[in-house]
């Protein structure tokens, strides 16, 4: 580990078509710029791959270093490549006091489901901490299902984030739910 | 009456088999002491294992009467030494964090009611039966007494809710 102001943090994103081998070949690449990788998320969606890292690499180094890499490796196996300079003040973790929900939404395909659900999460500053949909069911009756996980502001209870959501589930006639996952720490 | 650090991974003890207390002596009672002291000055903390303060015994402490999820089921402060489990059933995820593996979280699946028998510090031969929270409170601190960290036990990745189909 070294210490922070000494290291340039980037986001890197890289999507494609899904096959054995995109993370090894990624990883490589980042492994042959003597790069960390911090954070990361990377998960299958449909038929395609998507990575999402925070990467750290020693200073000096640029963003057209890591792409002049990267850009070979993704153009070889079909992938697209994002890279973003991270700023030091975005890379401190968010902390949040409040519990932290698991929201189920879930009935009969239709649009705007994800669009009304954190519209009113978002005026009440509930802070999604991660988001996952899938559409199921079968092609005559698609079924949607919208899973968040969030952090709710300091002394907002769930009981009171599902009361909010009370009117848009009966509009919207889907099942809503919401249930507090805050961990335990033993 | 010392109030020990608890170790945090990767310190060794953490993955070590504990030995079986052999003779509750005054060493042991010492330890428990220890454990009790280092429990109540974590906040919130329900349970502490041996191995978390560097010592490779079966011995655990676990109270979770004073936290919100298990003041309506407990039994009280459990001061157990070699426990065992000799039942469980039912089973139910809930998301843990440890002392020793700071800023992770993940999901875990344990057994919702368990029996579990142990040794008191004043030598008798106690078994409970062990419900909810209470439950997997006590299972967590076992697993330390084997050098299993919840980690080894993670059942998913943050939701783990979606069950992958093939496209």
């Amino acid at each position: 580990m070294t210490h922070q102001s000494e290291t340039v943090h980037y986001a890197v994103s890289v999507v494609g078509k899904d096959r054995p081998g995109i993370v090894a070949a990624i990883t490589e690449g980042l492994f042959n710029l003597g790069c960390n990788i911090a954070d990361s998320s990377c998960t299958m969606l449909a038929g395609e791959f998507a990575m999402i890292l925070i990467v750290s690499l020693k200073k000096p180094f640029s963003k057209a270093r890591l792409i002049e890499e990267l850009k070979p490796v993704c153009d070889r196996i079909g992938m697209s490549l994002g890279v973003r300079t991270l700023h030091p003040d975005e890379i401190a973790r968010q902390e949040s006091d409040g519990e932290i929900c698991m929201i189920s939404v879930y009935g009969a395909d239709q649009p705007g489901i994800v669009y009304r659900v954190t519209r009113e999460l978002a005026a009440r500053s509930v802070n999604i901490t991660d988001l996952n949909t899938k559409l199921i069911g079968t092609e005559e009756e698609p079924v949607y299902v919208l899973m968040l996980e969030v952090a709710l502001p300091d002394g907002v209870t769930a009981e009171a984030v599902e009361q909010t959501l009370v009117a848009l589930k009966k509009e919207l006639d889907v099942e809503i739910g919401v249930r507090v996952i805050t961990p335990v720490a033993f | 009456m010392p109030i020990l650090p608890i170790l945090k991974y990767p310190h060794p003890i953490l993955k070590k088999l504990c030995h079986r207390v052999e003779k509750i002596d005054q060493s042991i009672h010492g330890l428990i002491q220890d454990l009790m002291d280092t429990m109540h000055d974590g906040p919130g903390s329900v349970g502490v294992a041996a191995p978390q303060i560097g010592v490779t015994l079966r011995v655990c402490v676990v109270d979770v009467s004073k936290n919100r999820h298990g003041k309506e089921n407990n039994h009280g402060l459990l001061r157990m030494i070699n426990p065992e489990i000799t039942s469980r059933s039912g089973s139910a995820t809930m998301r843990e964090g440890c002392m020793s593996v700071p800023d992770y979280t993940g999901d875990v699946d344990r057994a919702t009611n368990i029996t579990v028998r142990f040794t008191t510090p004043d030598e008798a031969e106690h078994a409970i039966d062990a419900s909810g929270f209470e439950a997997v409170a006590i299972q967590h601190e076992m697993d330390h007494l084997d050098g299993v960290l919840f980690l080894d036990r993670v059942t998913s990745i943050k939701t783990g809710l979606f069950r992958r189909k093939n496209y």
